[in-house]
């Protein structure tokens, strides 16, 4: 059985006046359906790791597969292509195109895909809207509605494509309590109902110990 | 929103970023708005300005002048009368006097008439003379001519202010003068003028009509008469013709092929109307170098509006254009969806800026001069200025857009996102 992801001896180097050497030499598994979180201080590398394990962030040394596939070398353009496909990306911040309603924000990702006609994809869309509880939110500008229906609509986007993996950089960092509590039910549904696997920093101690794995950096490394 | 995104998704991004951002689109526009339309108000201004002149030019000059050149001392003839060694001397060369007149003329012009890109042909007998009322002495240049003839090239009629073309048809012994002319010797239609050659004899003609072209050397000194008044006052043969006037079907193109033709076929000297007015052809060269630099400037300034606020624009989404390449947009599909703004930026304002164009010169056609022979400013419409402008703003928002879009896609999403 291929692995969701597998990262082997990861190393970064920040350069400048000083250089420093914020992972040094990260190795880690993820097996298909894990719910896993990664915490630590702040500084501690915990983010860096995260995007260079999305592919979004390229200067690194080792190699990382991600569902199977080895995507450390590939183009930027490949790259594009792959996260279109197979990663799905929450962030802190909801990072919704204020300009686009609710609808339209979630089926961007799979117009660019292009894999399906536009009326299915409207239908799925509406459907992710609904699945995540904001589905009368959906003909709303995305800049008009709350904090906690905002990130539940990136939710809803990074879904969109059905991703093997969801990645996660402090989702509920923005979040009240009764907001975190649902972002972290509806991650735990996607793992058990839908079999993706998810990733997540998080500084947040509670979201941490009620997923199924915690992985905590220290220094550039995994303790 | 019932139907969302029926259009490419680039189309749409880059439209709702339009969209959500009006004034700036409608600065944009209004850049290339104005650039396009000055680019065809200038051009237009200037083929109107052209046209003026080439028509004031061909009041005055035929499309060619077919005439005998006074010929030179040819040395050949001496040549061949010297041996191997001489060399020719010429002490003191002197033209001789030979009548520069056309052979067989009314021969001429009946095979010249046959020819379908000749429109007109004119036989002028000129003559320099003076005229006289009383005791005031003027020179005048004395032209023979079928008046109606001459009116098909050079539209006399639409010169003259007193008298009538008919009556000049009609009077052997009638006469058209110029206005400047008629006010310095005092005549008005009617009265009756001594022309006089020297060394030939002097004839009393009517003036039947008085013209105004405008231009001063013609109305001081131009006087149109029957060519047998003139033949008579030099005292020549009914086929004395000094010259021929000939206008061809299309000016721009046929006059030189067919200047060459004509020399090679009559033996005469031809000259084309361009060679007659060379000063007139360099002005016009000068207004063309001229109203191309203004629009190339004007379409840089346009340009360079495009690019700051495409620059601008980016700079505010540059959080979205992060968050498009996260999810899967290349850098090509970013550098798509700014290019595509700038096109519709480029789109609209080529569009709203034709209108302006036209507007603009036809508000500006209506602004009176009134010098000369002109009552207002001259400005001529050609699609190809309104096609040409189009094509040359869209174009400037393109490329004006390139570097924006460019800088755009090479936005790295990591360091946007970690903030």
């Amino acid at each position: 059985m291929t692995h969701a992801l597998q990262a082997t001896n990861i190393q970064k180097t920040f350069s400048g006046a000083e250089p420093f050497q914020a992972l040094r030499g990260i190795s880690l598994t993820l097996a298909k359906g894990e719910f896993v979180s990664i915490t630590g201080k702040s500084g501690c590398g915990k983010s860096t790791l995260l995007y260079i394990l999305s592919t979004l962030d390229t200067a690194y040394q080792g190699t990382l597969h991600l569902c199977g596939e080895q995507v450390t070398g590939q183009s930027q353009d490949q790259l594009a292509s792959f996260r279109s496909r197979h990663l799905g990306f929450v962030f802190q911040f909801h990072y919704l195109l204020p300009d686009f309603t609710c609808l339209e924000n979630v089926m961007i990702p799979a117009l660019r895909l292009g894999a399906k006609p536009i009326a299915e994809i409207e239908h799925d869309a509406m459907e992710k809207l609904r699945l995540l509880g904001v589905g009368e939110q959906a003909t709303k500008l995305a800049s008009k509605i709350s904090g906690g229906q905002q990130q539940r609509v990136a939710i809803a986007r990074a879904l969109i494509n059905d991703p093997a993996i969801l990645m996660g950089d402090e989702p509920t960092g923005n979040l009240d309590s009764r907001n975190t509590g649902i972002v972290f039910d509806l991650f735990q549904g996607i793992v058990r109902d839908f079999g993706k696997t998810v990733l997540t920093v998080t500084h947040d101690p509670d979201f941490a110990r009620r997923s199924d794995r915690v992985i905590e950096v220290v220094d550039g490394c995994v303790n | 929103m019932t139907k969302p995104f029926r259009m490419k998704i680039e189309t749409q991004i880059a439209l709702t970023f339009m969209r959500s951002r009006p004034k700036m689109t409608i600065v944009a526009s209004l850049g290339v708005m104005f650039g396009i339309g000055m680019y065809i108000f200038m051009n237009s201004i200037i083929a109107g300005t052209n046209d003026y002149f080439e028509k004031v030019t061909l009041m005055s000059t035929p499309h060619l002048r077919i005439y005998q050149k006074v010929p030179r001392n040819d040395e050949t003839i001496l040549g061949q009368r010297l041996s191997d060694g001489s060399i020719p001397l010429v002490v003191n060369p002197q033209l001789v006097p030979t009548v520069t007149r056309i052979r067989d003329p009314y021969s001429l012009m009946d095979r010249l008439r046959r020819d379908p890109d000749l429109l007109a042909v004119s036989p002028q007998v000129s003559a320099n003379l003076t005229v006289s009322k009383g005791s005031v002495e003027k020179n005048a240049n004395l032209c023979g001519v079928d008046i109606l003839e001459q009116d098909r090239m050079f539209d006399i009629a639409s010169t003259l202010i007193a008298g009538s073309l008919r009556d000049q048809q009609q009077l052997t012994d009638g006469i058209l003068i110029g206005a400047v002319l008629a006010q310095d010797l005092g005549v008005s239609v009617g009265d009756h003028l001594l022309l006089a050659a020297s060394g030939h004899s002097s004839r009393s003609l009517r003036v039947t009509g008085i013209f105004r072209t405008t231009i001063k050397a013609v109305d001081e000194a131009k006087i149109y008469a029957h060519p047998e008044a003139v033949q008579q006052i030099l005292q020549t043969d009914r086929s004395y013709v000094t010259e021929l006037f000939v206008n061809v079907r299309d000016y721009d193109h046929l006059t030189k092929p067919m200047a060459q033709k004509l020399r090679e076929r009559t033996g005469y000297s031809v000259e084309t109307w361009e060679e007659a007015n060379e000063q007139s052809l360099a002005g016009r060269v000068i207004r063309n170098i001229l109203a191309n630099a203004m629009i190339f400037t004007i379409l840089l300034v346009a340009g360079f509006g495009i690019y700051n606020i495409l620059n601008m624009t980016i700079y505010e989404k540059i959080k979205e254009i992060a968050i498009l390449k996260a999810t899967g947009f290349a850098g090509g599909h970013v550098v798509s969806i700014f290019l595509r703004q700038s096109l519709f930026i480029g789109l609209l304002g080529g569009v709203v800026g034709v209108l302006f164009g036209a507007g603009l010169s036809l508000g500006m056609s209506h602004v009176p001069i009134g010098v000369g022979g002109l009552s207002h400013l001259p400005i001529t419409f050609r699609f190809q200025d309104y096609l040409l402008g189009f094509l040359f703003g869209t174009g400037t928002a393109f490329f004006a857009g390139l570097i924006p879009a460019l800088k755009a896609s090479r936005v790295d999403p990591v360091s946007i996102i970690r903030g």
